[in-house]
Formats: C-alpha cells, structure tokens, sequence
C-alpha cells in the first residue's frame, strides 16, 4: 500500500522571509512542519542561511512558523491539507 | 555601592534653587534605577490629589546604573510625573545621550518642583544649576529647540525640550530627546506646566564600576549577540514588520478597532516601505541594534524623511484608515516636530473620525470633522492638536476627557485605559495582552505589559487555567520593569540566555555588590507594586482596570469579542497572582513583605 503524497502548502511569508524570497508566499510540501520547512529551504534557496537551517531547514532562532494563528516550534506538528502556515519573526510585537 | 553616585539633584522652579540630596542607600538594590527609580520618587515626592498640571507635581528624571558602562543599549532616560492624561502614573522612556549627560553630573536622578516664573530653559551643569530666560525658543518645534541650545551652549550638552503642543499642555505632549520622543502619558504637558521649554545638561563625572574588565567582556559579547538573529527583524524592518503580520492574524487595529484587519494595509507595510521608501537607518545613543528606520515621501510634494516605528504607522495609519504612506510619513513627522503621543494622537483623531461617521456634534461645521480615509484631515488635525485651535482643543484632551466633554454617547468609542489611548494590539484575538492592558498601571500600553508576547507564542493554549495566564501577564510585566529599570532595550530581550540572571551578573560586576537572578525578579514584582501604590494614592479603583466597552461588545465586523464575566475573572486571578486583595490593592503585609516600607509615603496610614 502507498501512501499518498505530502499535500502542497502555500506558506505565507512576513518580515525579512519576504524581503529575501521576493514574493509574499512560497509552495511546498511536506506531511510535518519540519518536512514543509526541508522542502522550502530547497524550494527557496534565499531563505536557506539565513531564515532556515541549510542542513535541515528549521528556522533559525529568529524565525517562527504560524500554524492555524498559533505559534509553534513542534517539527512533528501534522499539517492538515487546508492548513494556513505562515513564516514570521519569532520576535513578534515590538 | 559603585555604579551609582547615590545622590539626587532637587530643582525648585519657584524659588530658582536646588539642592543635592542622599538616595535611600538601598534604592538600586529595591528598584534598580531607572523606571523603578523614577516611580519610587514619584510615589514619596508627588502628594495625593496632586493637580497633573500644578507645581505640586514633580517631573523626575532617573539614570540606572547600566548607563554609561558601554553595556548596548542602556543609555535610556526615565522620567516620572503624575499623568495629566491618566491621572495615575506617567512613567515613559526614551534612548537619548540624555541619560550619559544626566549619569555624567554626579546625580542619579532630578526631581524637578515648583513653576518657572516666566518660560524657561534650565541648565545643570554638574552640580550647578541655572534658569533663563526661553525667549526666542518659544513656538519651536521640539527637536529644532534642541538644535538650537546645543548650537548655543556646545556639543558638550544634552537637551531635552517640549515642542509648541507642551508649551500649550497637550495632555499627551511628550519630551523629546535627541530625536527621540518619551512620548506616552503626557511628561512634555507637566514640564509646560512648568514653564520649561527645555533642561540641558552637562557633567563629567561617571561612577567607578566594580569590575570594569568583566563588565566590559559582557558588553563586548553582548554587542555581538545584539547583531544576531534575536535582533534581525529589528535590524532590517524595524518594528513596521510587524505590520502585515498583525494585519494576517487580524490583529491590526483599524478604524478605530471596528476591525482588527485593513484592506490598505500592503500599502503601508514595513515590507513596502522599505522597498519604496527606505532612506537611512539610524541607532539610538550607545546601541548596536539600529532599529530606528528613516523613510522618504515619494508623493510629488516637499520631500521629508522620518522615523517611524509601528505604533507611529498604526495609529496614524490604519487606524485612522490612512492606506497612503507619504500622509503616514508626513504625520509622523509632525507628531514629533510638535511633540506629542503618535499613539494618542492617532487614536483621539480616530475616535473625533467616527463621532463624525456617527453625527456626533464636536462644536464645529460637518465640513472641517475629520473623516476615516482623509489624509488632509489627519495632518489638519494634528495641527489643530499642537496648537489647540478648533477642534485641536478638544482633542488636545485625548479621547476619554473629550469623550466626557461631548457626551453624546461618545464614550463607548474612545478607545483607552485609564485615559491612555491602546497600542497596536487588538486584545480581543491576544487574551493575555486583554488582561495586560486592563490592569497596567499607566494604562494601554504595549511597553509595560509586553504580555501579547505569550500570546505570540507556543506558551499557553487558549483554554489555559486562568490562574496560568495571570501568571504569565504578572511576569510579563515584571521582566518589562526589570529592562526599564536597568535602562535596556527591549529588543536585546532575546539575546539573553537567562534574562535575569545575566543581567544580575553585570549589576553585581557594576556595583560591587551580589544580585541573583532572583533579586532581579522580585526588583520587578516590587516596581509592579510601586507604580500601583501611587495609583491607590491617586484614586484608583478597581473599575479603572478596564477594557473599552466596544471590545466587549459584539461586532461583526470585529475580529472577536472578550467576555465580560472572563475578563473580570482574569482580572481576579492577577491580583491573586500578585498577592493583592479582591478589591485589587495592596495589602500592608504584603508591601511589606517586598521588603518596601520605608518607601510607604510619609504620613499615609
């Protein structure tokens, strides 16, 4: 039996993940955070260094991932098909 | 102790004279310096009842003992008044070589009583201090007025003045400094009261520190962490970031907080600005960071650049519904000129725009009320502001005392706490901020709470036990207190491993005398309960820990709505994390237990 493939997610992009991908949102696919974030790091080479981990595309310090308006740091937190992620400065607020 | 010079300057405007006092020996160790400083003399030198805008009420201006060590960032000034716009506290920060130059006469802070007898500048240099006449810097824009004195006096001083809206007590004038504003609860309309265009000063006496290589080790490490990633955003967008990112999250304030979301919003962003209009980018005194953003008008009329922060681009943008950058700029740029509040500002010009939606007669013809969406009329009304002319007199009030004036049922949109207009922040999708802002002791404010950072993260879920999120407001306000107090930035928050901690470890090296981490944290707790004993003092009750009705109220085309019956509960749940009765005040054993009774006011039961 085999699985079905990954959805493709639209991740919205806020901040400095904006300025460098030079659009307001990037695709990619992944079943997890972390694989969504593997697969725009290689989708967007310009936020790889910078914004994301080049080894494993988790953002950096700085930088946070939206899931559904919650924060979250969990690479294992499932991704529904219709879920709305955004890439954000971790520091949000002033 | 080292770091600190344990001595006050006292200034009577009345008689001209000024005298130096001892500071309690163990004022670093209860409130650090800064903001805790400054409130704790408020609270012993301003009497209950005191009139905002009489010279009953001290301007205090308070230094720390990071400033002037090198350490990034805390070169900030603080300055404390009874509000003449809140009536409670005023309290309010600015980065400015302001604070060197005060650090530098010998004194940790001046209290500033009494009334000029003609408009004045005062000058302190060192332990000599003089007034003169204002003359021709009367009617000058604020930052032009620092110009000038340092022009005349040397490069050797600092200036702080008010700009034309403090000489005609905006309730919301802020004191400018260095091209900076300590902008919020009205400090600029108490040194007008006071008859004081501008204070100078100068000195050359920094305190011995106790451990001046491994104080300046920290500072060298973090000067590098503050060009890290905990400070990218910071350093590239500066706090207009934040605007998209609200705006999505439906947390932007707009229209008056009809709605938490703004269809103009991409126009203004900070991502749009930056590409469209980025002139320059500028650091505060003593600051690696250099978060301050220059923008350009690009609209065909007299070129400006200015800084603009968040909160400047929200309460004069979307607020307003002003989706057109260039009258953002513009605004901005005259706020700072006249010397008051953007925030305030902002958020009166709204509530005046929706009394005229609604027909609400404000005294003058429907044609000169400002309307959502018209630029013109935003830049007309902040004119109007600065020099109480027209309309501008009523909404030099701010909105709650205009709202009051007017009646009409006006009141339930002018968007305050205790007076002070809200910050960028729609409470009703951020739980922890709603609870944050009905309790902070010098109302709205993002600054003291800091609480919508749990909210902007993965800390507490939403249906977490009440007594959690209470917990987590009190600590947010308490970290807030702790970097006012020592005088840093709020942006290096993230470059710390162990906020207190580190910084207890560079107040020891400072000092010469041992901090914990623990120390740190209950300076904050005790800052906490300063700025609400002078609060009690001045008639605070329990209902002034409130949130605008129209946040409670069902709307739809708002993003949500808080409860009543839940916010009263939060409210409950904070005094019981702070260990304050029902009522919401401060038992006796309770502030004594803070370690605090020598700082209870002389003759207060």
């Amino acid at each position: 039996m085999t699985m079905p493939p990954p959805d493709l997610h639209t991740v919205e992009l806020f901040g400095v993940p904006r300025l460098l991908a030079g659009a307001r949102a990037a695709e990619a696919v992944g079943a997890t955070l972390a694989e969504l974030a593997a697969d725009l790091a290689r989708r967007v080479p310009a936020l790889s260094g910078p914004v994301l981990d080049p080894a494993s595309g988790w953002p950096n310090a700085g930088y946070a991932f939206v899931v559904g308006e919650r924060f979250t740091r969990d690479p294992a937190h499932a991704l529904p098909g219709d879920a709305s992620i955004l890439l954000v400065a971790s520091v949000a607020g002033g | 102790m080292l770091g600190v010079h344990g001595r006050l300057l006292r200034i009577d405007l009345t008689t001209g004279e000024s005298a130096a006092e001892t500071l309690p020996p163990d004022a670093t160790r209860l409130v650090l310096g800064g903001i805790g400083l400054a409130s704790l003399l408020l609270l012993r030198e301003c009497p209950p009842g005191a009139d905002p805008l009489g010279p009953a009420n001290p301007l205090i201006f308070a230094a720390s003992p990071f400033i002037g060590t090198g350490i990034t960032t805390a070169s900030k000034i603080a300055l404390a008044a009874r509000s003449p716009q809140t009536g409670m506290i005023g309290d309010s920060l600015s980065s400015s070589y302001l604070a060197i130059a005060l650090k530098r006469t010998g004194f940790d802070a001046i209290v500033i009583q009494g009334q000029a007898p003609e408009w004045s500048v005062l000058t302190i240099d060192g332990e000599r201090t003089a007034l003169r006449p204002a003359g021709a810097l009367l009617g000058r824009d604020a930052g032009d007025a620092a110009v000038a004195l340092r022009a005349e006096l040397g490069p050797g001083f600092r200036a702080a003045t008010i700009g034309p809206a403090g000489e005609r007590l905006v309730r919301y004038a802020a004191v400018a400094n260095d091209g900076r504003l300590a902008g919020r609860t009205g400090a600029g309309a108490v040194m007008g009261s006071k008859r004081l265009k501008g204070i100078v000063i100068r000195g050359d006496r920094l305190p011995h520190v106790a451990d001046p290589g491994g104080v300046a080790r920290i500072a060298r490490s973090l000067a590098e962490r503050s060009l890290g990633p905990a400070t990218a955003k910071y350093r590239e967008l500066g706090t207009a970031a934040n605007l998209a990112f609200f705006n999505r999250m439906g947390v932007l304030p707009t229209r008056n907080f009809r709605s938490g979301a703004f269809n103009g919003a991409e126009r203004i962003a900070g991502e749009t600005l930056l590409l469209e209009h980025r002139a320059d980018r500028h650091a505060c005194a003593a600051c690696t960071v250099g978060c301050e953003h220059h923008y350009r008008t690009r609209d065909g009329g007299p070129a400006i650049e200015t800084r603009l922060e968040y909160e400047t681009l929200f309460a004069l943008g979307s607020l307003c519904s002003i989706d057109d950058p260039n009258v953002v700029l513009r605004a901005a740029a005259r706020c700072d000129a006249l010397g008051i509040d953007a925030i305030s500002t902002g958020g009166t010009i709204a509530w005046a725009m929706e009394c005229a939606d609604r027909g609400v007669d404000l005294g003058v013809p429907g044609d000169d009320m400002p309307r959502f969406g018209d630029g013109a009329a935003v830049l007309q009304a902040i004119e109007a502001i600065g020099g109480r002319q027209g309309l501008g007199d009523l909404l030099a009030e701010g909105s709650r005392r205009a709202a009051a004036i007017v009646g009409q049922g006006s009141d339930a949109w002018a968007m305050h706490v205790k007076g002070l207009e809200l910050p960028g922040y729609d409470p009703r999708k951020l739980e922890t901020m709603a609870l944050g802002l009905a309790v902070a002791a010098r109302g709205a404010c993002h600054n003291r709470s800091s609480a919508y950072e749990v909210d902007f993260s993965d800390r507490l879920e939403p249906a977490s036990e009440m007594a959690a999120r209470a917990q987590a407001a009190a600590e947010a306000e308490d970290r807030a207190a702790v970097l006012d107090s020592l005088t840093l930035c709020k942006f290096l928050r993230h470059a710390f491993d162990d906020l207190y901690a580190e910084n207890a470890d560079l107040l020891t090296r400072i000092t010469g005398e041992p901090f914990s981490g623990d120390d740190l944290a209950r300076s904050g707790e005790r800052i906490a309960n300063v700025k609400k004993r002078f609060n009690e003092r001045q008639a605070w009750t329990r209902a002034l820990d409130a949130l605008p009705p129209r946040l409670l109220a069902s709307d739809a085309n708002a993003p949500s709505r808080i409860d009543r019956n839940w916010l009263e509960r939060a409210i409950d749940a904070y005094y019981a994390a702070r260990g304050w009765d029902a009522a919401g005040r401060i038992p006796p054993d309770r502030w004594t237990a803070l370690g605090l009774p020598d700082a209870a006011p002389a003759g207060e039961a």
